[in-house]
């Protein structure tokens, strides 16, 4: 290799050209603070080997208590329950469907154009994207009492700002063509949107709506934990008083049907794309 | 004129087929949403008469009695900032360690998934077998709701941020193990055979051939994670497995519901700061990326 020809692979690939000391130096002080910082938080977590290792202990006695799952004699309260959770789950993203519809379109940059306004009304909904139905469903409990009518609302108020904004952006994303193209056929305002944007928007729309019905069939169980109906109640009630057995059914039964709920979900998604 | 007539009549048979579906796939829609509504006891139950109302009553309710002209009076005060925020180091204090135990999981899980993604990306385990079982693990704990997760997970280990952590670690490496090893099969196999046909091992090769080329992606995947772990460790608590939701849990004991909303508002902050360092972080590791 001349000199000339290694010289210009220092420039191409100065990485590969010798050892860059300055750069491991910096590199690796970089990875022994950030080990470090790790080490640090994991003991201001009290995340201590030895809780660590009783807790598995117990663990592996609990989860041996399981075998063989049972229903506890009461299979038609569980399956009531499981009903009642997968329908919370349907309604609430109905809900939520049907309430980000209208902030979905006045978030949509083509239809509030003034800048600030956009900005601003999309900040609002990127705040309140980060709270999880738990959160919502605890404080619902408290003001509208035990069942599932809380639940409901706390997983559309969760799903309100993520669909809102999903909406917002396929509105923005659809073609100006066939709008332009109704309207120079003369086709009243409520047409244009009839002919020209829903047929663009609604495959979108739909699909992300089952989308987030996937999650909240997922999802819908936990809200029974702080009382809002449905199998989380049922599954709290028998972990108190380690009934692991049942636990273990419940759990099993309410996978089975959210993987099959997921199949048909998909396949209706499949059809709309 | 033939040709016309059975275009019409293809056309007509068309739409009343079109129509027909979209009216069965309309009323089978209102018939589940009718039995959603009368399962979910929304307009029967006894506190559910008036929705509408109910919901506003309750906004309502969230909202603190502040009083403009003592607005920055210290916490004795009613109606002042610090009167409505009047735990505020508690609550900082344990929004911290909802931080600690996002960010302690989400490494713990990465790595987790990482291993699970070696051993169930296609082109770099050979035994099917194992494919097969680590995907369907990892299949099942997505299934499993994260709460649901931490009562057991509680029973087992008490009371404490230790249960939360595991939870979070166990869901992150279901969730990133299935994105790593679909970033893993999407690399470049040239390298992979330059290094085959050189003989070296697995580890080496993966250490050589893979990892160069998919670290951007993965720690992009691992920040988007992040995030969703920040709100997730925030609800964890009210089940008891640490962190700032032990807070609402007992504003709610105490139906202090304007108190309910200033910890809200934390978490809401929070999680938007995290959510805007990690943005950083990731455009500039996209960026490093395009350099290269």
């Amino acid at each position: 290799m001349t000199r000339e020809s290694h010289a210009q692979a220092h420039l191409i690939a100065p990485q590969a050209m010798g050892a860059n000391r300055a750069g491991a130096l910096r590199r690796g002080g970089v990875a022994l603070l950030a080990l470090c910082a790790f080490v640090a938080m994991c003991v201001d977590l009290k995340l201590a080997p030895d809780a660590l290792l009783a807790g598995m202990d117990k663990f592996g006695r609990l989860a041996a208590s399981a075998f063989p799952p049972s229903d506890g004699g009461d299979l038609p309260r569980i399956l009531k329950a499981l009903a009642e959770t997968f329908a919370m789950a349907f309604a609430g993203t109905v809900l939520a469907a049907v309430a980000a519809l209208p902030l979905g379109v006045l978030g949509a940059k083509t239809v509030v154009a003034q800048p600030v306004l956009h900005f601003a009304f999309r900040r609002i909904l990127d705040w309140f994207r980060g709270v999880p139905a738990l959160v919502w469903a605890l404080i619902l409990v408290s003001a509208f009492g035990l069942g599932p009518f809380g639940g409901v609302i706390a997983l559309a108020l969760a799903d309100v700002p993520s669909l809102a904004k999903l909406f917002s952006e396929a509105i923005e994303n659809s073609d100006e063509k066939p709008l332009d193209g109704a309207r120079a056929a003369g086709a009243s305002p409520l047409m244009v949107l009839r002919y020209g944007l829903a047929p663009q928007v609604t495959p979108v729309m739909a699909s992300q709506v089952l989308f987030f019905l996937e999650s909240n069939f997922r999802n819908a169980a936990v809200l029974g934990i702080v009382g809002a109906g449905g199998i989380g109640f049922e599954l709290e009630e028998r972990i108190r008083i380690f009934a692991f057995d049942q636990v273990f059914f419940i759990i099993g039964l309410y996978m089975i049907c959210v993987a099959a709920l997921d199949t048909l979900s998909q396949q209706l998604r499949r059809r709309l794309a | 004129m033939n040709a016309i007539a059975e275009f019409e009549a293809l056309r007509r048979r068309t739409l009343r087929r079109q129509r027909l579906e979209s009216l069965a796939g309309l009323l089978i829609f209102s018939v589940v949403l009718l039995i959603s509504f009368q399962r979910s006891q929304f307009f029967s139950s006894d506190i559910g008469g008036d929705p509408l109302g109910r919901i506003g009553d309750f906004l309502n309710r969230m909202i603190p009695d502040l009083k403009g002209d003592v607005l920055l009076h210290d916490r004795r005060t009613t109606g002042s900032l610090a009167w409505w925020f009047y735990d505020l180091p508690v609550w900082l204090k344990l929004g911290w360690q909802t931080v600690e135990m996002a960010i302690v999981a989400t490494v713990l899980g990465a790595v987790g998934g990482l291993l699970a993604s070696f051993l169930c990306a296609r082109n770099l385990m050979p035994s099917a077998t194992v494919r097969f079982v680590v995907r369907r693990t990892l299949e099942a704990i997505r299934t499993l709701p994260d709460l649901v997760l931490a009562l057991l997970l509680v029973a087992a280990f008490g009371v404490g941020p230790l249960a939360g952590v595991i939870t979070l670690a166990v869901s992150t490496m279901g969730g990133l193990g299935k994105l790593f090893s679909e970033i893993n099969e999407e690399v470049d196999p040239r390298q992979l055979e330059a290094m085959e046909a050189s003989g070296t091992g697995l580890i080496r090769k993966i250490r050589y051939g893979v990892i160069p080329q998919v670290l951007p992606n993965y720690a992009s995947y691992a920040l988007i994670r992040l995030e969703g772990n920040l709100a997730g460790a925030a609800a964890l608590g009210i089940v008891g497995a640490g962190g700032i939701g032990i807070e609402l849990q007992r504003a709610i004991t105490y139906t202090e519901f304007d108190t309910y909303l200033a910890i809200l508002l934390l978490i809401v902050g929070m999680i938007f700061l995290i959510d805007m360092a990690s943005e950083a972080i990731r455009h500039r590791l996209m960026g490093l990326g395009e350099d290269r």
